[in-house]
Order: structure tokens, then sequence, then C-alpha cells
């Protein structure tokens, strides 16, 4: 995470990938009457949280208090948006053990709908670098922009799909 | 949209974002000069202002400006998750019961006639409509600021912003004040600034909602 606040990718990527099956056991435990679709509807909304308030971790503090109290806070807020009250401890993250990852897609549907309300281009760019597997600098060249442009054009991109989440869920 | 395609794009998102303490320095100096430019142009500071700040009255500009700090302090940690804020709680804890306590005391001395008596005065309606009207341009600019962190209980840290923006009206407001009575300044500042931390409180669950 410390590398990752200071623009380290790689590094970034990799703690994301790590937490996430644990995220998803927790969000499924309690999100069966959900189906997988909303459950994971919920761990992407998890995720947008961690991502956005990344900055708000102080590095000399422990990692792992920040991040149960942030997607805690965000599981609690997901669910509630959908008519559920749940009832979440902190310890129910430490204790999870990770998903089992099955055949099926880890496909949310929320997604799909916001990024369709994306400007096109904009959409484009967020959906590359999963999709197409892409580099920053692969995507400036394919769309004709410049590095720095699909930078920012990323990071406005992925603050207006925050807005447009919470808007939908309200 | 599939999570290991919204990881990849969360990961490339590589632009630093501006931490709340960074948008504190930014916003916070432009609306504290704001509040200080009104307040030069309709308030203007009393004519003893020298005398009274070398004075006990020196106090009423003193503590709020503590009070800010430890609002500072407390609102920080509480946009912090993870960070604790027990210590800072309790530290404007005993800010709050060493103010009511002195009030008591001097309450106790002069009666209730004497509060009164010190009350009826027009100074109070000023007072309590100064503070609060001071405090706006600052109240905005500490909302904008802990807008960026991340509140696990936005009606409090609302009201830590409030107390802070608050206090801070209060300092700026007192250099114009010549009311130097216990019993005038304790009750009238600390209503001005609930008003401020009550108006953070209810703003807060709407406005820092993340």
């Amino acid at each position: 995470m410390r590398a990752a606040n200071r623009g380290d990718s790689v590094a970034y990527h990799r703690l994301l990938r790590a937490i996430t099956p644990v995220l998803r056991t927790v969000v499924r435990a309690r999100g069966s009457g959900l189906g997988p679709e909303g459950c994971e509807d919920v761990l992407q909304e998890v995720l947008l949280a961690i991502h956005t308030k990344r900055h708000t971790w102080m590095e000399d503090a422990p990692l792992r208090p920040w991040l149960y109290a942030i997607a805690r806070h965000k599981v609690v807020d997901a669910f509630r948006a959908r008519g559920r009250r749940v009832e979440l401890s902190i310890d129910a993250f430490a204790d999870a053990l990770p998903a089992v990852e099955g055949p099926d897609p880890m496909d949310g549907r929320d997604m799909d709908t916001v990024l369709g309300a994306l400007e096109p281009r904009a959409a484009e760019i967020v959906r590359a670098f999963g999709l197409n597997g892409e580099t920053t600098a692969e995507t400036a060249a394919r769309l004709d922009m410049s590095e720095g442009a699909v930078r920012v054009a990323l990071h406005r991109a992925l603050k207006t799909i925050v807005r447009l989440r919470q808007r939908m869920i309200e | 949209m599939k999570t290991d395609d919204l990881i990849a794009a969360l990961a490339a998102d590589t632009l630093p974002q501006k931490s709340v303490s960074q948008r504190f320095w930014r916003a916070l100096p432009v609306a504290i000069g704001l509040s200080a430019i009104a307040f030069l142009v309709f308030w203007g500071p009393r004519p003893d202002i020298r005398v009274a700040l070398g004075s006990v009255a020196a106090l009423k500009t003193i503590l709020p400006l503590v009070l800010v700090l430890l609002s500072g302090l407390l609102a920080f940690a509480l946009a912090h998750p993870g960070l604790r804020a027990q210590t800072r709680r309790a530290a404007l804890g005993i800010l709050a019961a060493g103010l009511a306590s002195a009030f008591a005391l001097v309450l106790a001395r002069e009666g209730f006639s004497g509060l009164t008596s010190a009350l009826a005065t027009p100074s109070l309606m000023v007072c309590l409509l100064s503070i609060p009207v001071l405090a706006l341009p600052i109240l905005g600019s500490v909302f904008w600021a802990l807008s960026a962190g991340a509140a696990l209980h936005p009606r409090q840290v609302g009201a830590a912003g409030g107390l802070m923006a608050g206090g801070l009206a209060a300092a700026i407001y007192s250099l114009y004040c010549d009311q130097d009575a216990a019993l005038f300044v304790l009750p009238a500042y600390s209503a001005a600034i609930l008003i401020l931390a009550f108006i953070g409180a209810v703003a807060g669950p709407r406005l820092l909602k993340w």
C-alpha cells in the first residue's frame, strides 16, 4: 500500500488482488439473498471505496485495521442501500478464508450500467486495462492520446463512477 | 464488468490524491483570510486592543484557539480510520469540563442576578450572530478538507469540524468584543461555538458521506 500511494501500480495491483478473495468471502457470507452478481456489485463498491480513500491510511499505522474499517463501513452501507441491515464485526474479516475462485465469472452488473452512462471514450479507457490487458502507454497509443491524458481521463472516469454509483443507490 | 478488470483499472490510476491535511493547508488560510478581511471591514478591533491582549481578557482569544487545536486534532483522527481518537476526545472533554467548572465557580460567586445583568446587553445578540457569520467561510473550508477523509461517524466529524470553525471565528471576534466579564464571555461564546458544532453535526452525514 505504501508503494501504491507512491504510484507503484504493480504493487498496488498485487495488493488489490490479494485482499479481494477475503472481501468476497465476507460479502458472500452476508449477501446470500443478493445472488453472486449482487455480491460482486457490493464487492466492487468496496474496492472503489478502498481506492478513493487510500490516502486516508497513515503510513505509520498498520494496514489491516484501516482496510477492515473501510471495508466494513462500505459493506454495511452497500447492504443498507439495498434495503438490508447487516451486522458486521471487524473480526469477520480477520477470520474469513479467501473465497474459492469458481468457474463462474466474477461479474458485476452495476458497473456496466454506470459505464454505459459514462462518456464512451472514458468508459473505453476504464475497460482497456482489464479487458485488453493494456498498459497506459498502449491505451494511449491506440486512442492517439498522450499517456498523461489517459491517466487524467482514467482518474476522472473513476471519480465519476463513484459519484454515479452513489446516486444510483440513493 | 469483471472484478479483475476493475482491479486492473484501479491499479492503473496512479494519480496522487490530495490528503486531508494537504486540503487543510490549502483552504484554511484562504478562509481565515476571508473572515479576517470581513472582520476588519465590518467589525474592526476594539480601541483598547493592546491593553486588552495584555490582560486576562486575552483568554477570550487564547481559549478558543486551544479549542481549535483540540477539535482539529479530533476531526483529523476521526476522518482517518485506524487512528485512535480516544485521547483527543478526552482532551476536548477536559477542556469543556474546565470551562464548565470555571463558569460554575464564577456563577456561585456572583449569583444568577450577576449572570442576567452580564447578559443583558446588546452585545449578546451581536456575539451570537457575528461568530457564526465569521465562521461560515472557515466551516466551508474545514468541510472541504474533511470530505477527503473517510469519516466512519460523519456526525461526530462534522461536529468536531464545527467546533473548529466556531473556535477560530470566536478568536477573531474576541478582538472586537469589549465585554470581558466571565459571566458574559463563557456562556455567550460557548453558545455561539455550539451553534457551529450543531450545524456541523447536521451537515456531516450529508456532506461527509463517501
